[in-house]
């Protein structure tokens, strides 16, 4: 009989190891898919919000591609009872599908701030496609949008929302912006561009409850006037999706605990994704990176071992990089490492930020914000990461790139560092192009 | 497959190149668009060609959430403009900083090797970029070690 593969979420992490167990394998084996939705991609939803790519657009395996790759396909169904000792996993309509391995690729969940009003109506979050359609229907030109909650995800939409003609302000109960994407003077270059561009913030204030109010929401706070709005869309934060394991037999922590293979604590039992905990290539500690490279890379090294290879992954690097109003605003690896040295260097008027940080002569992490129109941040976006990514020994490069943190590229050439990444593959084979997928015969 | 090999002793720093790659790639010589890009060495007084190696791991393609790079006929990777969203996630993943976004279009662009013919080989009069059946390589990295190193030293 042929092996048969599970993977249970149809995300970036559950379609890359699809495509590489077709890529990968000697002999044919039925691979099933559980997905709660049709597969797509998150990464896009904020392109399908301002109306610049078509709904169809979002999607990355229509039941068509899925037919042609040869999967049985339980879409629109979640897994709801894993049990790793009988090799079977339950479904929310009672279906049991056996396995011979099994990925977990589940994904988290968007967290509501726990305030009265939360759930109510024109309160929106945004991380599913169906969820990305609620705001889209609500957005008016003109409207007052709310997004409560200033990191990584809020601002993924934030040029969408103005891009739709909304006026938009942004609340967070910490004391400042992007507190775990960027530092403090990365958040203050941010948050005067975004005044700059309309955009009121008000940091540092606590949400205690939502309410309707002629028509619209208001908002109100421990302190300070409340806000009358339109809309409002909760980024308050994501969640594991752990819960259904309970019982499973599998080792979690923060995720589920996953080794250098991305083997659970049950062998024949993978997991991948925001769902596992993995490790960290910089620090190289267990951690759970809920990012799309992360997602991407996982579920290629799981699907290559599902297959019969022997992938050892490395470990993932932070990356995270978002566009605010033409401001490139990204960082990588351990940017906040209170242990590592640190040089910066900052053009306010540009504006233009970077911060490089060190353990040794090695770059450990890296903040940089610049203008999306210069060349030069977009370069040197890539080549810190390669530094970070790589941990190229810079010797006395090193000194270079601390007295001139926006001259990268000398440093970079120069430590040969082109050379250390060409070695570098994640499956120890060039990259397939996304078409050469092998398809069903 | 052939590969921009780049042989940096004998740049002159013309940047013809840059103009031949900006016009083959948008239609008008625009250097700010090219993707080839002449880097200074020893404070100006040596210069050196860049540009996407086309690496085997093709970190831009498998970062792409909508599989809007792919391989084209010669071999390199080359960003397909009605699929590509520009969410940059392929800027962020290229640790060659190799990969360009255009704020214009909206969209990401790169080195394809002008589908076979490169315009830049094609414009470079010293012959300090050529087109050819080898192994890519990095091939900035000693001359640059070496000039960058004594202009440290020279401080």
């Amino acid at each position: 009989m042929a092996r048969r593969h599970l993977i249970i979420g149809g995300g970036t992490a559950g379609i890359n190891a699809i495509r590489t167990i077709r890529e990968e394998e000697r002999e044919r084996s039925a691979i099933t898919l559980v997905s709660a939705e049709r597969p797509y991609s998150r990464m896009v939803l904020p392109y399908y919000l301002d109306r610049s790519i078509a709904e169809s657009h979002v999607y990355t395996a229509s039941p068509r591609v899925l037919a042609d790759w040869g999967v049985t396909a339980h879409v629109g169904r979640r897994a709801t009872a894993l049990d790793a000792k009988a090799g079977a996993c339950t479904l929310d309509d009672g279906t049991t599908v056996e396995y011979d391995d099994c990925l977990i690729a589940t994904g988290s969940s968007p967290v509501r701030a726990p305030v009265p009003g939360a759930d109510g109506r024109a309160v929106h979050s945004f991380w599913t496609l169906d969820e990305a359609r609620g705001v889209l229907a609500g957005i008016r030109p003109r409207s007052h949008v709310v997004l409560v909650g200033a990191g990584f995800i809020a601002f993924t939409i934030l040029n969408s929302i103005l891009a739709l003609g909304a006026r938009l302000t942004i609340v967070e109960v910490e004391r400042r912006i992007l507190p775990r994407m960027i530092d403090d003077t990365g958040a203050g270059l941010v948050a005067r561009w975004l005044a700059d561009h309309g955009v009121t913030v008000r940091a540092g204030v606590r949400l205690t409850r939502i309410e309707d109010a002629k028509g619209g929401k208001r908002l109100v706070f421990a302190a300070g006037a409340p806000i009358v709005c339109d809309l409002v869309i909760m980024a308050t934060g994501i969640k594991t999706n752990l819960d259904w394991l309970q019982g499973a037999g599998v080792a979690v922590n923060r995720g589920v605990v996953v080794d250098d293979h991305l083997r659970s604590s049950v062998p024949n039992v993978y997991a991948a994704g925001d769902v596992a905990e993995g490790r960290d290539r910089i620090s190289g500690e267990a951690a759970v990176h809920a990012i799309e490279p992360t997602a991407q890379e996982h579920g290629r090294v799981v699907g290559a071992n599902m297959a019969g290879r022997d992938v050892r992954y490395r470990g993932s690097v932070i990356v995270n990089i978002v566009e605010v109003c033409h401001l490139d605003v990204a960082s990588f690896g351990a940017w906040d490492d209170p242990k590592a040295e640190a040089a910066s260097g900052l053009k306010a008027d540009r504006p233009a930020y970077r911060k490089l940080l060190w353990r040794g002569d090695r770059l450990t992490g890296a903040i940089i914000l610049g203008p999306s129109s210069d060349i030069w941040t977009t370069n040197d976006v890539g080549m810190l990461k390669g530094l970070v990514q790589s941990g190229v020994a810079l010797g006395r490069f090193r000194a270079h790139l601390e007295a001139n943190p926006f001259d990268v590229k000398p440093a970079f050439i120069a430590s040969r560092t082109t050379s250390t990444l060409l070695d570098e593959t994640v499956l120890g084979r060039p990259a397939m192009a996304p078409g050469d997928t092998p398809v069903a015969v | 497959m052939r590969v921009l090999a780049l042989h940096p002793e004998k740049c002159t720093g013309c940047l013809r190149c840059e103009l031949a790659c900006s016009y083959v790639q948008t239609g008008a010589f625009q250097p700010a668009k090219s993707v080839i890009r002449v880097a200074p060495f020893e404070g100006h007084t040596s210069y050196a060609p860049y540009t996407c190696t086309q690496c085997a791991e093709g970190w831009c393609m498998t970062a792409c959430p909508v599989g809007a790079i792919t391989l084209n006929a010669a071999g390199a990777k080359a960003v397909l403009d009605d699929r590509c969203v520009g969410c940059k996630l392929c800027t962020i993943a290229c640790p060659y900083g190799t990969m360009f976004y255009d704020p214009g279009t909206r969209k990401a662009f790169k080195c394809n090797l002008c589908d076979g013919a490169p315009a830049c080989a094609e414009a470079c009069p010293t012959a300090a970029i050529t087109y050819e059946e080898t192994a890519t390589a990095d091939w900035l990295g000693d001359f640059a070690h070496e000039r960058t190193a004594r202009l440290l030293e020279a401080r």
